[in-house]
């Protein structure tokens, strides 16, 4: 009997909106964080600086809940992307965040890892990057290895970033 | 009225009546010395992330969109939203190829909520790429 109930007590809870907290990285200082705030333009949040639309995709975005807080949305779930694909269509909006809100001393930072418009609404997964990459380059095995301007730079510059350097070869 | 009870009411009307106390510092002019690095794998530790050993990774994640900062010396991020007149610090080349760079730059600080956002005015110095991480580690991550 157990083996059928375990599964379908994991199915109850995926199917209820808001059941399941945000995946833990075991990072220091990251504590799961879920809440409201509207989507806003932290250039503009700061300084009052705002072109329409948050930038259209162009500035980094954070979110600012009612209490005053202004936090830096710097990571999505695609690999080695952000969250600004993710937010950008709520530019000015509130909605409900999930994810990692880590409190290093030196800086704080949040992972978006799903977001949705309202309580009501279902949760997205904040893989918006790898969405529109491969509309605009086709399917990639691994985008950051493919993309255009990651290809420039490391043809110009090398992998270390430095002409004309290599890494040593693999024994 | 009492004074006593004058002032009670006064500092309930203060209290009361004024907007929420933001925690953003009054823009300052700084000059910070560090390496620009991938703010995601320098801060979170997810990985080793700093000098030519993880240069690449740098690339990458600046090209998705993660902002890069100026770490310095003592452990410092300072958060980079614009350079001179750029202000489109997400996926830019001229914010991607100086990935990992040692710079030294003049600019505006604004601290809130655990973040030093910095403006830079002026980039003073780029002395390149200066910390040789892969003389002692593979490449991050990966290996290649």
């Amino acid at each position: 009997m157990k083996h059928f109930v375990i599964p379908a007590v994991f199915a109850v809870l995926a199917a209820i909106p808001g059941a399941r907290a945000a995946d833990e990285w075991g990072i220091d200082n990251e504590k799961a964080a879920q809440f409201s705030a509207k989507v806003v333009d932290v250039a503009c949040a700061l300084k009052g600086d705002c072109p329409e639309n948050c930038g259209g995709g162009t500035r980094q975005l954070g979110l600012l809940t009612a209490d005053g807080k202004l936090r830096v949305a710097v990571k999505g779930n695609t690999d080695f992307a952000g969250a600004v694909h993710d937010l950008l269509p709520y530019c000015g909006r509130t909605i409900e965040v999930d994810g990692l809100l880590i409190e290093n001393p030196a800086i704080t930072l949040y992972m978006a890892q799903r977001v949705r418009e309202a309580p009501d609404k279902p949760w997205v997964k904040t893989t918006a990057f790898a969405r529109d990459w491969e509309a605009a380059h086709g399917k990639p095995k691994q985008w950051f290895r493919e993309d255009p301007l990651v290809k420039e730079v490391i043809a110009e510059d090398g992998v270390l970033g430095i002409k004309g350097l290599e890494p040593p070869k693999s024994k | 009225m009492r004074p006593a009870t004058i002032l009670a009411a006064a500092f309930l009307a203060a209290a009361t009546l004024s907007p929420p106390a933001l925690a953003q510092s009054p823009a300052q002019r700084v000059q910070v010395k560090g390496e620009l690095v991938d703010t995601w794998c320098s801060v979170t530790g997810i990985m080793f992330a700093a000098g030519t050993a993880h240069h690449q990774c740098a690339v990458w994640c600046a090209v998705g969109g993660i902002p890069i900062s100026i770490k310095t010396a003592d452990g410092a991020y300072y958060m980079v939203l614009r350079i001179a007149d750029d202000d489109h610090s997400v996926a830019r080349k001229p914010f991607v190829k100086i990935q990992t760079h040692e710079v030294s730059v003049d600019g505006e600080l604004i601290e809130r909520d655990g973040v030093k956002y910095l403006f830079v005015s002026e980039v003073l110095d780029d002395a390149g790429i200066v910390d040789l991480t892969h003389e002692q580690n593979p490449i991050s991550p990966f290996g290649e």
